[in-house]
């Protein structure tokens, strides 16, 4: 039973975030590579291999509520992201995974959480990350039939409309009013796009 | 009320004393009650429900692979289409995200005007969402009702920003223009006007005998579900659990504002109609506070022309209507986010549908469906 059905007011047993840091860096300080407190926050990167216990862990400290799983895809390596908090304090968890491009797995959290089932579906459909022992992992927001995972940076549609800066289509189309070369003119299309990556 | 026959096949095998198949139906994409585009597979054993499987995304318009090409300021106007019932909360949302990622104050005023667009706009979705919920349930006056109101808030929205549904009213570092010279009073008339209409609602649903057997035991969600599943808003407040982030996370100015936080512990359908409507008073009455204390002044702090929060990330939560929508945005100094995700509270909330629909009877999914307030433009993103 959460700790939150309990008749004790909220705030009851508030831990500083160091507190919480050291708690975790004793109990299970070799699967963290790095850590941070910022303001109410604990921040770690953790050993994708022992993520799973690390959120164990963290939810029986007290971070019993998922906010939300995400990715991130910094070109070299992909990012499982778990935001949690409580609804007993206002201290913040942020797990950072990093996992590999190529072959990414990381252990379903669905056991701890049961939320955690859509937000590791919609980052398997958007980012191809593969989550060991999830129930039902399938595409959640894309069709069945997608080839590639959108949101990760080498994937490239043509129907996507590239970013401009502000006042750039103005300038480019001074520069290109003065120069007025075919050569230009060719540099203003829009990249053509890549193959799209495929799973 | 208890249900008659326990959830599980074979129990229902045993009183009837003969193999039975299960029935799997199909509810939309193309239904009047699911508000939208969303299909529920129903495994059926006959009038009850074995198991559900909803399927979303038809309404998927690449939320966040737009986001990542736009500016912080350009995408501004996608979160209007997020949540397209309460298009001010999502704004509220995305512009106190970047806003934390900057480390920008904004002027005591907007702050005020915020507030009180945004509490304008959560009566506005509450009041959609009764006349509807009311209309799925087959009281057509609720719903004829509550549009009333709902239109008066509008006109007052189209008075304020130029627009009736989309706003796009909220800027990064406060807001764009001030409220018009008559908008202080129409917002009193509207005020005196609604508050004894919330009686007239009473009459009509929450003390009428047939709207109460109803909802009342249907699509129950305990407390440990709730908290599992990380359901927000007036489903979580539903199950007896008192927590509102604008209460206990305070974001804004909403620590200077005397309001209760409605709690009801059925954790049924009935239990969230009563949270819903018990709110509709409360962001009244917040409201009210802050017309009282609207100071004068600037309304928009000094921003530069292209906005470049620090490198950094930041997940940011509000409540809006439905729950908590959070953004989580990583920037690298650059004029647009390196990754831009949004978690909506619809989306959370309904993946909780499978759990509540278990043993209900086929009748009562369009009840509890009702009850989750969903909004496919952001479930679906």
């Amino acid at each position: 039973m959460p700790k939150c059905l309990s008749a004790r007011l909220p705030w009851f047993e508030e831990m500083t975030p160091e507190e919480i840091l050291g708690q975790l860096k004793q109990k299970i300080g070799d699967a963290i590579t790095q850590s941070e407190v910022k303001g109410i926050e604990v921040r770690l990167t953790v050993k994708p291999e022992q993520s799973w216990e690390v959120c164990r862990l963290v939810r029986d400290i007290g971070f019993e509520y998922l906010n939300c799983i995400s990715g991130a895809d910094w070109m070299t390596h992909l990012e499982v992201v778990y935001d949690l908090s409580s609804l007993q304090h206002l201290n913040k968890v942020h797990l950072r995974v990093p996992v590999d491009r190529d072959n990414s797995v990381v252990r379903t959290v669905t056991d701890i959480w049961r939320g955690a089932n859509w937000h590791e579906r919609e980052c398997y459909d958007l980012f191809g990350v593969r989550f060991d022992g999830h129930p039902d992992l399938r595409r959640i927001l894309l069709p069945e039939d997608w080839v590639g995972y959108p949101l990760r940076k080498d994937y490239t549609d043509e129907r996507l409309v590239p970013y401009t800066e502000y006042g750039m289509e103005e300038k480019l189309a001074k520069a290109e009013g003065e120069k007025a070369a075919p050569k230009d003119a060719k540099s203003l299309q829009p990249p053509a796009p890549a193959k799209p990556a495929t799973a | 009320m208890d249900r008659p026959i326990p959830i599980g096949t074979t129990v229902v095998m045993e009183r009837t004393g003969e193999t039975m198949e299960e029935m799997y139906v199909n509810m939309g994409p193309q239904h009047p009650s699911t508000h939208g585009v969303l299909r529920l597979m129903l495994k059926l054993d006959g009038e009850y429900i074995i198991d559900c499987i909803p399927y979303i995304g038809y309404l998927h318009r690449c939320h966040e692979k737009i986001g990542e090409n736009r500016n912080y300021t350009q995408i501004i106007p996608y979160t209007d289409r997020l949540d397209y019932l309460a298009s001010m909360s999502m704004n509220f949302g995305y512009v106190l995200a970047v806003e934390r990622l900057m480390g920008q104050k904004i002027p005591e005023r907007a702050e005020y005007m915020r507030v009180i667009l945004a509490e304008l706009q959560r009566i506005a979705s509450h009041l959609i969402w009764l006349g509807t919920f009311g209309l799925d349930l087959g009281n057509f006056t609720i719903f004829m009702y509550c549009f009333r109101e709902r239109e008066m808030i509008l006109d007052l929205f189209e008075s304020v920003t130029g627009q009736r549904l989309n706003y796009s009213f909220y800027r990064i570092g406060g807001m764009p223009m001030d409220f018009p010279e008559t908008f202080l009073t129409d917002c009193q008339v509207f005020l005196t006007w609604f508050k004894p209409r919330l009686p007239e609602y009473d009459a009509i649903m929450t003390d009428n005998i047939l709207f109460q057997k109803r909802v009342q035991g249907v699509g129950i969600s305990p407390p440990q579900v709730a908290v599992d599943y990380g359901l927000s808003g007036p489903m979580l407040r539903a199950c007896g659990i008192k927590w509102d982030l604008r209460r206990n996370d305070p974001y804004s100015i909403y620590d200077r504002f005397e309001f209760d936080i409605p709690v009801f512990d059925t954790c049924d359908v009935w239990a969230r109609y009563m949270v819903r409507r018990k709110e509709m008073e409360e962001s009244v009455k917040i409201v009210e506070q802050a017309l009282a204390q609207l100071p004068p002044g600037e309304v928009m702090a000094k921003m530069p022309k292209t906005i470049k929060p620090p490198a950094g990330q930041i997940y940011s939560r509000a409540e809006s209507p439905r729950g908590e929508i959070g953004f989580y945005i990583i920037s690298d100094g650059s004029p647009k986010p390196y990754r831009y995700k949004v978690r909506s509270p619809a989306y959370v909330n309904l993946s909780a549908l499978p759990e509540m629909l278990k043993g209900c009877l086929v009748a009562d999914c369009v009840a509890v469906l009702g009850s989750v307030d969903i909004v496919l433009g952001e479930v679906d993103r």
